[in-house]
């Protein structure tokens, strides 16, 4: 009995390697060749394999759910904590712009989880002497290694100064694109599937990932690029450098912008939420620098930026026209 | 517009393929099927795959006999996944994720694309089932599991985010999915 039930145990243990090795990149036609003979080999293979794969399958088409409720699962036996708080905050932000999210599942391993809520800015000083400020309602993983630094934004805004070594480049993965840094000071935003690189001082590359259209870009300082994710195209174009990073220094500088990329950047920052009354009025281009102070105060000016008044409504502000036509 | 590859059941009615290599691949097909299923993650992928391959083999001209004809469909196979296994390793978890902002951004102006019926989603029941088996592995194991075939990252991005080699990850992932299996066929 016991001779049985280890035959299968190791039939599924093949078959769960077939099914993740047949799934790498770098799979060779002998190992697809051996693949073939192993399946061929007996019923049992055949069927510990078609078990494996159902269940990978499965997985795959409900990851997102599974994700969701693994993610629930995890924050209730910590409630209270101030520090889940913050973590929760950031994945509830992430998880409404979706795609690429990264857990933190634990202190097992060498890559380290920085998240902000809504209205938090962290500065995080990394072990090599590089210096990371997240803007609010960000997430981000650092994994530093011998031959390189690896950083994953997941979601937000994030502001970088990268030590120089040229033996272990910088390399931030954001969505389909990839930045790797020549040693620097840049910005890079993901927010809603829409990346950003602002560069203030060197130079950075921007590479889609393996797999996703488009093509390589190198930034120098005061170029911007702007990239719809899964799009192939890219625009560059010129900005201050100073201004891109303006944010870390508690302002906000637009030239142009539309109202609505306005109200949704207040509300990374502050957590009573703004509205805007009319698509006319979100559309409306904001020039100027709004001193994030407090809430009530930049909404004043702002209010005042586009000639709206600021009126509170259940939990939050909504902006609408002055002189409304109804009086 | 191509014609579907013949299915293998039918092949008896008609005249036997002449191309000794088409006659390889359609006795082959099911074992194809689930070598590109695995590959892409999905059963949808894996016949538009099973799909262009028999297209391949069939438009190849006939009177060149392949050395080795298995080893000759595997390599076709390989190549004519590249562009696609590049993406492979996303999987439907990140597809999923973007179809679901897309729709929110689009309102109704989005085409629904609908799942397989086989890959259509688990019943409240069995969902909890698989959350409460994916929460009981062990911590590393779990979290190359969910990392990369939860949140879609591929081998190598898994390992960069851990900090191992991609050789581990493959460990680490096939150990949580071998776990899975036995415990979801319980």
């Amino acid at each position: 009995m016991i001779g049985r039930s280890t035959a299968l145990d190791q039939r599924r243990e093949a078959a769960a390697e077939w099914v993740v090795r047949l799934a790498a990149p770098d799979l060779s036609e002998a190992e697809a060749l051996d693949f073939d003979a192993w399946l061929a080999a007996s019923d049992e293979n055949l069927a510990a394999y078609d078990a494996a794969l159902a269940v990978w399958l499965e997985f795959g088409a409900n990851a997102e759910a599974v994700r969701r409720g693994l993610e629930s699962r995890r924050s209730r036996p910590r409630a209270g904590l101030r520090a889940f708080h913050a973590a929760v905050g950031a994945v509830a932000a992430a998880a409404a712009a979706a795609a690429l999210i990264l857990p933190a599942l634990g202190p097992a391993s060498r890559a380290q989880t920085y998240a902000t809520r809504a209205g938090e800015h962290r500065t995080v000083r990394l072990a090599d002497g590089s210096r990371i400020d997240l803007n609010a309602a960000t997430r981000l993983t650092v994994a530093l290694r011998r031959g390189g630094r690896d950083v994953t934004l997941a979601e937000g805004e994030a502001g970088f100064d990268v030590a120089h070594d040229p033996a272990r480049p910088f390399v931030i993965a954001a969505g389909d694109r990839q930045v790797r840094v020549v040693g620097t000071q840049f910005d890079v935003r993901r927010r809603a599937g829409q990346l950003s690189v602002s560069v203030a001082r060197g130079a950075v590359e921007v590479v889609p990932l393996p797999g996703a259209p488009g093509e390589a870009f190198r930034l120098h300082p005061g170029q911007r690029l702007e990239h719809a994710e899964g799009a192939a195209q890219a625009r560059i174009a010129p900005i201050a450098p100073a201004e891109a990073l303006s944010w870390r220094s508690g302002r906000l500088v637009y030239r142009g912008e539309p109202l609505a990329q306005v109200v949704a950047d207040l509300n990374a920052q502050f957590p009573r939420p703004i509205r805007i009354a009319d698509p006319a009025l979100a559309a409306e281009p904001i020039s100027g620098v709004l001193v994030l102070d407090d809430e009530a105060a930049v909404v004043r000016r702002l209010a005042l930026l586009v000639s709206a008044q600021a009126v509170p409504s259940g939990g939050g502000v909504i902006l609408q026209r002055n002189g409304t036509p109804k009086r | 517009m191509p014609k579907p590859p013949p299915d293998p059941r039918d092949s008896g009615s008609a005249s036997p393929p002449a191309d000794p290599l088409v006659a390889l691949y359609l006795a082959r097909r099911e074992t194809l099927l689930r070598f590109f299923a695995a590959r892409t993650g999905s059963w949808a992928q894996a016949e538009d795959l099973a799909q262009e391959l028999y297209l391949k083999l069939s438009e190849r001209p006939s009177g060149r006999e392949a050395e080795n004809p298995g080893a000759f469909i595997y390599r076709i196979a390989l190549n004519l996944m590249l562009d696609r296994a590049r993406g492979a390793a996303r999987t439907a978890a990140r597809e999923a994720a973007w179809r679901a902002l897309n729709r929110t951004q689009l309102g109704g102006e989005e085409i629904a694309e609908q799942a397989p019926a086989d890959e259509a989603a688990a019943s409240r029941q069995r969902l909890r089932r698989l959350i409460e088996a994916v929460a009981e592995l062990p911590p590393q194991m779990q979290r190359a599991f969910r990392l990369h075939k939860l949140e879609g990252l591929s081998h190598a991005e898994t390992a960069r985010a851990m900090g191992l080699s991609v050789k581990s990850v493959e460990k680490h992932v096939s150990a949580a999915l071998r776990n899975l299996s036995a415990r979801l066929a319980e």
